[in-house]
């Protein structure tokens, strides 16, 4: 099977800083990582190399270049191609713009299924798994917790998504978008000793703008549909904030203030 | 007249319902025509919101299809060209909202928490970089506006009952035969978060001792929430999640115990009554929203509260 990854690296959210006076993300202090559902996709996407060793694997990811020693990672545990797309103009594209880079790229490939994570921990938006299928014109399905590796084949794929309230089965032809959440059981093996060491360069490739001969002005801000007019502090209400300590007369304190709202009844 | 879209998802009505808030907002000072659209699902409690409601009975549409679903209100609103596009930001609202907006070629903007008019410009505002920092976002282009709203946020006032006109649509083509539901099982039933008058919620400083938060939620006649950070930590499931990858609540008391505070957790918060907080750290920014303060150990302070309330209600 050809199984692509469609994966972004987005900076940890622990280590993460905003400056506040200029609105504007320190990218530099930010470290990367590879967004925590799209790990669960290339796990799987591994998993099933394992048992089907004909299976190949290509990670595509839209991003500057500093993501390239985390594309070699990748490569060094099993991923046959990893492809950089990556180029000045694509910069400061919303999710309709980036949708429709990738999809660019996309339709020039061969391909069973695209596996995606469902939620990046940055942007959040969940815009792009759908927005490629409507593009691509193929189905797609966020929240997927486990996909069926024995009945995973070139027809359909039959995998569980879960919500609150219930956990379903589905059954998908294939081809199509699947996107997996971290709630997926699938952990990347690590690199051996041999493999650290490996020149995986030969397999990484960057795809710009002009290898997709795409228009400037369809990407960037010029092709976006949406646009940041401005970012903002939210003002919180701030309440009265009476500090006591976690000793008997705070205690009593709390006890008081439980009782005079209400909340211990009897 | 200006015409508005809300999809409503049968798993949500009622947040789907609220959408007309969102609307009343967009158009502050102009007349518009609400429209609702159902898959299979009753109207219930639609009926009397909005002035259409346009029910698709269709055996060859699964409402579970995010593909077959979008084909068909890409081919109502080359009816009946729509203004504005409301979907409610819940797991299919969240397939359904980016596929119609490529579809018809247009912005969107997910998981929106407010509204505002700046310079005759409608903005959408949402948490953006993991939600340290607000963001207003603007519409560039001819196509709908589109926005996926965040359930929970806006509450729409039932003041008075509409005279709704409910149709049956049609559509003459189907994109159909990709999905087959296989089994749905119901999850063992747990709380919602979102009903819940007082919640004991615990972040960060709760690892390893998440458990402990129980004792005082029972004592209380509470329930237990928890931050992203013991969600990631596999400590809680999703479902209990506060914030803005989680759930935004209500509650009358929301004890907040060794959480920081940051904007992503605090936009879970919503109208909430009253906040006390228990941290080491008595400048952390829950703190600066809390009615009371306790500096100290969270496990102390659980002792020592369950005791006090033992103590006291014992006959």
């Amino acid at each position: 099977m050809k199984l692509i990854c469609l994966v972004k690296f987005v900076p940890d959210v622990d280590s993460y800083q905003v400056d506040f006076a200029n609105n504007a993300l320190i990218r530099e202090k930010a470290r990367l990582q590879l967004n925590p559902d799209d790990v669960c996709a290339v796990a799987f996407a591994l998993r099933v190399k394992t048992t089907h060793p004909d299976t190949t694997i290509e990670v595509v990811t839209m991003a500057p270049s500093v993501v390239t020693p985390h594309l070699a990672d990748l490569l060094r545990i099993g991923v046959d191609l990893a492809t950089l797309i990556s180029d000045r103009v694509f910069a400061g594209s919303d999710t309709y713009a980036t949708a429709t880079i990738l999809a660019r790229y996309l339709a020039t490939r061969d391909f069973d299924v695209i596996l995606t994570g469902t939620h990046a921990i940055d942007g959040d938006t969940s815009h792009i798994p759908a927005q490629l299928g409507a593009l691509l014109d193929l189905n797609q399905m966020s929240g997927i917790v486990r996909i069926d590796e024995n009945l995973f084949g070139k027809a359909v794929a039959v995998f569980d998504v879960e919500t609150d309230d219930e956990h379903v089965t589905y059954e998908m032809k294939l081809p199509a978008i699947l996107s997996l959440t971290r709630d997926c059981p699938y952990k990347l093996p690590y690199a051996s000793r041999k493999d650290m060491a490996r020149d995986v360069s030969a397999n990484l490739r960057v795809i710009t703008s002009q290898d997709l001969s795409f228009p400037a002005d369809e990407a960037g801000t010029m092709g976006s549909k949406t646009r940041v007019a401005r970012t903002f502090n939210r003002e919180y209400d701030k309440r009265g904030q009476l500090v006591v300590q976690a000793d008997e007369a705070g205690i009593d304190r709390v006890y008081q203030f439980l009782k005079e709202k209400g909340l211990i009844t009897r | 007249m200006k015409r508005c879209l809300v999809f409503l998802d049968g798993q949500a009505l009622q947040d789907s319902i609220d959408l007309l808030e969102v609307a009343r907002q967009i158009y502050p000072a102009q007349a518009y025509e609400s429209t609702g659209i159902t898959f299979g699902s009753e109207t219930g409690p639609a009926e009397g919101a909005f002035d259409t409601i346009i029910q698709v009975r269709d055996d060859r549409i699964p409402s579970f299809d995010p593909m077959a679903v979008t084909e068909v209100l890409v081919e109502l609103h080359q009816l009946r060209s729509f203004d504005t596009i409301l979907v409610p930001a819940t797991p299919f609202g969240r397939m359904v909202a980016p596929r119609l907006a490529m579809r018809l070629k247009t912005g969107l903007v997910a998981d929106v928490t407010a509204i505002s008019h700046e310079g005759g410009h409608l903005q959408a505002i949402r948490p953006a970089y993991s939600g340290r920092i607000m963001a207003a976002i603007e519409f560039v282009g001819e196509g709908p506006v589109m926005m996926s709203i965040r359930p929970g946020v806006f509450h729409w006032d039932r003041l008075a009952e509409k005279k709704t006109q409910t149709e049956l649509f049609t559509p003459a083509q189907a994109r159909t035969g990709t999905i087959r539901q296989l089994a749905v099982q119901a999850k063992e039933q747990t709380y919602d978060i979102r009903e819940s008058d007082v919640l004991v919620s615990g972040g960060g400083g709760m690892i390893g001792h998440f458990h402990e938060l129980e004792r005082l939620a029972h004592c209380l006649g509470g329930q237990v929430s928890a931050s992203r950070k013991i969600v990631d930590n596999g400590l809680a499931p999703r479902s209990i999640q506060v914030g803005q990858s989680g759930k935004t609540v209500s509650p009358t008391l929301y004890l907040a115990l060794g959480i920081n505070g940051a904007v992503q957790h605090v936009e879970g918060l919503k109208q909430v009554k009253h906040i006390i907080s228990v941290n080491l750290d008595k400048n952390a920014p829950i703190c600066s929203l809390s009615d009371l303060v306790v500096e100290g150990d969270a496990v102390t302070f659980i002792d020592k509260l369950v005791a006090k309330i033992k103590q006291q209600t014992s006959p």
